[in-house]
């Protein structure tokens, strides 16, 4: 007969199991789970996109802007399905918390994204390349609102493939960038005296992503009211009063 | 002896649709059942209990285990097997890989003892034989029996079973009775079902659900007799029954208030649920 656990003190302090051990070992299945597919589309789209300016004779670093705001668009987008987990219900009251599963995720695609990134620059003549750390920054927050939109839609609805809808959501962002009025405007030309200001706003989209991110992988805990309710009528088989 | 459950005054609301009222509940070792129509309450119920969704009021401890704090969610998700309506699964992935990549979310961190463990779910599911076979290629059965391995790896006090038998067919539905019915044997299992038989040859306690509340709590033999003098057998349909259909014998089985003189027939667990749900008083869950 199983031993029925007596309310104790491990109510205020959990069984200490070490993260790396299980991350260590949750490697192997969460790299073979990812979306390959989406992300291989995404990535290769990316590249092509990026080398579209080799086809011309002078290109230019208007040019290179708009092909790298499409390509990072194109890669965000195979990201937006990197949540996507069909097994998430039948995970959904495991020790091991959300955050540490949606990170390793993220973790496990953060080199190749880096790695991408450079091949896409690389790919853009030196004539044509715009400001590379400018280009990064907007890069980066795009990426970084499609795995908002995705996280936010785990924790808000459960759903278990939430990458349609997170693309679908940035291809939307796009739309409505290209229709902010100039003093906010996101994709300013590269010539644009209102470059830099842009990119301060895009360093805040960042920032905003990342917090959305962060805040959306933790999962929601409602404390007991009133846990006193739990005694017993009688007082004599219930846990105690805490 | 501490109750495995002890929870009171559960409430959940989906916009202002209420799909948890008021419950209050303790559960013990052994198999108990949860009945009650579509949209009762019942995967709510469990989903709470198992920590996947948060009520808005009320509290609860498993195992001894407070939820409501990360802390004590974590320590009870170690103890805890959840099996829910759709489980879901990596098609690409083997039986084993899958329940292995579950054992180590469950923090199963030794390799060589985690595939002993999964070996060990996986034989009593009666799955070794296709334990390399990917998800895609199982009937809807294996993949139940998948999912179940999955809920027992760990050997958890607590497993909660959301319409395991769901899809199953006979021969499928009586095989998965003996793997709860094991499953029951040492620890606490919470079962919800749309099955009144599952109900009657599984559990020794059943859970009457409607409308977010708890109407029935009790044994089965308590749920039948509800109906006990209030089923009866003629020739043609009584149009004083509240239902009443032929059966393959070619009479009437009515269920209702019998005339006089009626020859009454024994009730089912079937007939003592449908008299809870309609129109009984409430009655609330024994504390």
């Amino acid at each position: 007969m199983r031993a029925v656990a007596v309310p104790g003190p491990d109510l205020k302090e959990p069984t200490r199991v070490r993260t790396y051990p299980v991350v260590r070992a949750l490697l192997r299945p969460v790299a073979h789970m990812l979306p390959h597919r989406a992300l291989a589309a995404g990535s290769v789209l990316g590249l092509l996109l990026a080398a579209v300016p080799r086809l011309y004779e002078r290109p230019d670093a208007e040019l290179g802007v708009g092909l790298l705001r499409a390509a990072a668009l194109a890669f965000a987008l195979g990201a937006a399905f990197l949540l996507d987990d069909p097994a998430r219900h039948i995970t959904a009251a495991v020790p091991t918390g959300r955050a540490v599963r949606v990170g390793l995720r993220m973790a496990l695609v953060a080199p190749l994204a880096v790695l991408w990134w450079t091949a896409a620059l690389l790919l853009v003549p030196e004539a044509a390349r715009p400001p590379v750390g400018a280009m990064t920054l907007e890069a980066a927050a795009t990426l970084a609102l499609a795995l908002a939109a995705a996280t936010a839609a785990v924790r808000f609805s459960g759903q278990s493939e939430p990458g349609l809808g997170a693309a679908g959501g940035l291809l939307a962002a796009a739309v409505a960038a290209t229709l902010l009025p100039v003093p906010l405007g996101l994709l300013v030309p590269v010539a644009d005296p209102g470059w830099d200001s842009a990119h301060q706003r895009w360093a805040a989209v960042l920032a905003g992503a990342v917090l959305v991110c962060a805040y959306c992988m933790r999962e929601a805990v409602r404390p007991n009211a009133s846990r006193a309710a739990l005694t017993s009528p009688s007082g004599t088989s219930g846990p105690p009063r805490r | 002896m501490f109750p495995t459950v002890s929870a009171s005054g559960l409430t959940l609301r989906y916009g202002g649709t209420p799909a948890l009222d008021d419950v209050s509940l303790r559960l013990e070792e052994g198999v108990t059942g949860l009945l009650g129509p579509n949209g009762a309450g019942k995967t709510t119920l469990l989903r709470v209990l198992a920590t996947a969704v948060p009520a808005d009021r009320g509290v609860f401890t498993v195992l001894g285990h407070d939820p409501g704090t990360a802390a004590g969610r974590q320590n009870l998700r170690r103890e805890l097997g959840y099996l829910p309506q759709t489980p879901g699964f990596h098609p690409d992935f083997t039986a084993f890989a899958f329940v292995d990549y579950v054992a180590i979310l469950k923090e199963m961190t030794d390799r060589s003892a985690r595939h002993r463990e999964v070996s060990r779910v996986l034989q009593a599911v009666g799955l070794s034989d296709v334990r390399g076979k990917r998800i895609k290629r199982l009937s809807g059965g294996m993949r139940q029996r998948v999912a179940l391995a999955a809920a027992l790896v760990g050997d958890p006090g607590f497993l909660v079973l959301d319409e395991p038998t769901v899809g199953l067919d006979p021969q499928q539905r009586m095989r998965f009775r003996e793997l709860v019915a094991e499953a029951g044997e040492g620890r606490t299992v919470l079962l919800s079902t749309h099955q009144t038989e599952d109900v009657a040859m599984l559990c020794r306690r059943v859970i009457v659900m409607s409308s977010g509340r708890i109407r029935f709590d009790g044994t089965p033999a308590e749920l039948t007799a509800r109906a006990a003098g209030r089923v009866w057998s003629s020739a043609e349909r009584d149009p004083g029954a509240r239902a009443g259909w032929r059966t393959g014998l070619g009479s009437f089985r009515n269920v209702g208030d019998p005339p006089e003189g009626a020859e009454l027939l024994e009730p089912t667990l079937e007939d003592g649920y449908l008299f809870t749900l309609d129109g009984e008083p409430v009655r609330e869950a024994a504390a």
